[in-house]
């Protein structure tokens, strides 16, 4: 990790230049970096020795063939939606401490600097500035880690809300 | 930073369960805890819960395993609701003295964190209290501040909270049915049970009848 402010700013302003993973397996890679928690994939219980060892356990309680498979496959639903919410809690987004703190205005001899090798125009630097800018504002309104957390365990109630709908259907209707 | 840690919660102390071999809970996930929370205070939780059920059958126990893990989290959003003001208190404090370049922020939020707890060395006090004198505050303005500026972060906590405490109803609900229906084919086992003897007492009788 860069501790050198001048180093971070150039190394942030070159991978603004990036254009992207060129090799297959690069563009494999970065195709999963908008993968959040995996919870709008359809899960395959049915064929899952856990799933035949529950719908076996729950059929002892006297419940019907259909509604066994539907509490098994609620249950390990309602646990996949748990655990996503487990990892998303404590693993937020990172706070980017550089770009929260940096002071922009100060930072503009930088920026001119970084881009006059290139010949660039006072409007680059003007344009390099205002972007930081935005970012800047974007990082500082996320808030801390605890207002992160928060935030992203937030976008995971719809999917609790309807596998414990499930779940309960599926048990009072067994 | 925080870090994973797994556990198995298969209840196997003193579980209430006719059966433990038929317990669905090791073909379920278990509930996992943070580093900072104690694995003995969540099994007791467990245990207490599962203690009020008069012979739970094995998805009873899962189901109960699920509420005390939701309980679990309600305890952690309402702790993460004072944290948000704490981090808005530290925000707000760096904002009115200008303090937002190099590691002043922070440095701030863990002094300000430690003032809070009562665990504040002497520097960190004076600092903390050289930036409310900086920004003209007293520290019950301050936490007023805080509360209007972390209102919007607040409010999904407490979203989180209610979420948790639908869920709770939802499995109180499944729960009861569930021993409902325990007792109905229960009482209908009795009723069929009592019937035949009926029968054969009356079946015996007849015989009697018929041999004089």
């Amino acid at each position: 990790m860069t501790t050198n402010p001048r180093r971070n700013l150039a190394n942030r302003c070159n991978a603004l230049k990036s254009t992207g993973p060129r090799s297959a397996a690069g563009k494999r890679t970065s195709s999963q970096n908008s993968r959040k928690h995996g919870l709008n994939t359809a899960p395959d219980f049915e064929s899952s020795l856990e799933y035949r060892a529950l719908v076996e356990l729950i059929a002892e309680e006297g419940f019907s063939g259909f509604a066994c498979a539907d509490i098994a496959a609620g249950l390990l639903n309602y646990r996949r939606v748990m655990d996503a919410y487990y990892d998303t809690y404590t693993s937020p987004e990172p706070v980017d401490e550089f770009l929260r703190d940096v002071d922009v205005k100060a930072s503009i001899p930088i920026f001119r600097e970084l881009l006059s090798p290139s010949g660039s125009e006072p409007n680059d630097v003007r344009e390099m500035a205002s972007f930081f800018t935005s970012m800047q504002r974007q990082e500082r309104r996320k808030g801390g880690p605890v207002s992160r957390r928060s935030a992203d365990a937030h976008k995971l109630i719809r999917y609790q809300r309807n596998a414990i709908a499930r779940l309960s259907r599926a048990v009072r209707q067994g | 930073m925080l870090y994973n840690v797994h556990f198995g919660i298969y209840v196997d102390v003193a579980m209430p369960v006719e059966d433990k071999s038929k317990s669905l809970l090791p073909f379920l996930s278990s509930p996992k805890l943070l580093p900072d929370e104690s694995e003995a205070e969540f099994q007791s939780g467990l245990q207490s819960l599962l203690s009020e059920l008069d012979n739970p059958s094995p998805l009873a126990v899962a189901l109960v395993s699920q509420l005390n893990e939701c309980l679990w989290w309600i305890r952690r959003h309402t702790v993460d609701k004072e944290l948000l003001l704490h981090e808005a208190m530290a925000r707000l404090l760096s904002r009115e003295g200008s303090n937002w370049m190099g590691s002043g922020n922070s440095k701030l939020s863990v002094a300000l964190e430690h003032y809070l707890n009562g665990s504040a060395y002497k520097d960190e006090v004076a600092l903390i209290e050289e930036a409310l004198i900086d920004a003209n505050l007293t520290l019950s303005d301050l936490r007023a501040k805080a509360f209007k500026d972390a209102a919007r972060h607040i409010k999904m906590v407490d979203d989180l909270i209610h979420r948790q405490h639908q869920t709770i109803r939802h499995l109180q609900r499944s729960i009861d049915s569930i021993d409902y229906k325990s007792r109905l084919i229960k009482r209908m086992d009795l009723e069929l049970a009592a019937l035949e003897s009926k029968q054969s007492v009356k079946g015996a009788l007849t015989l009697d009848d018929k041999s004089s």
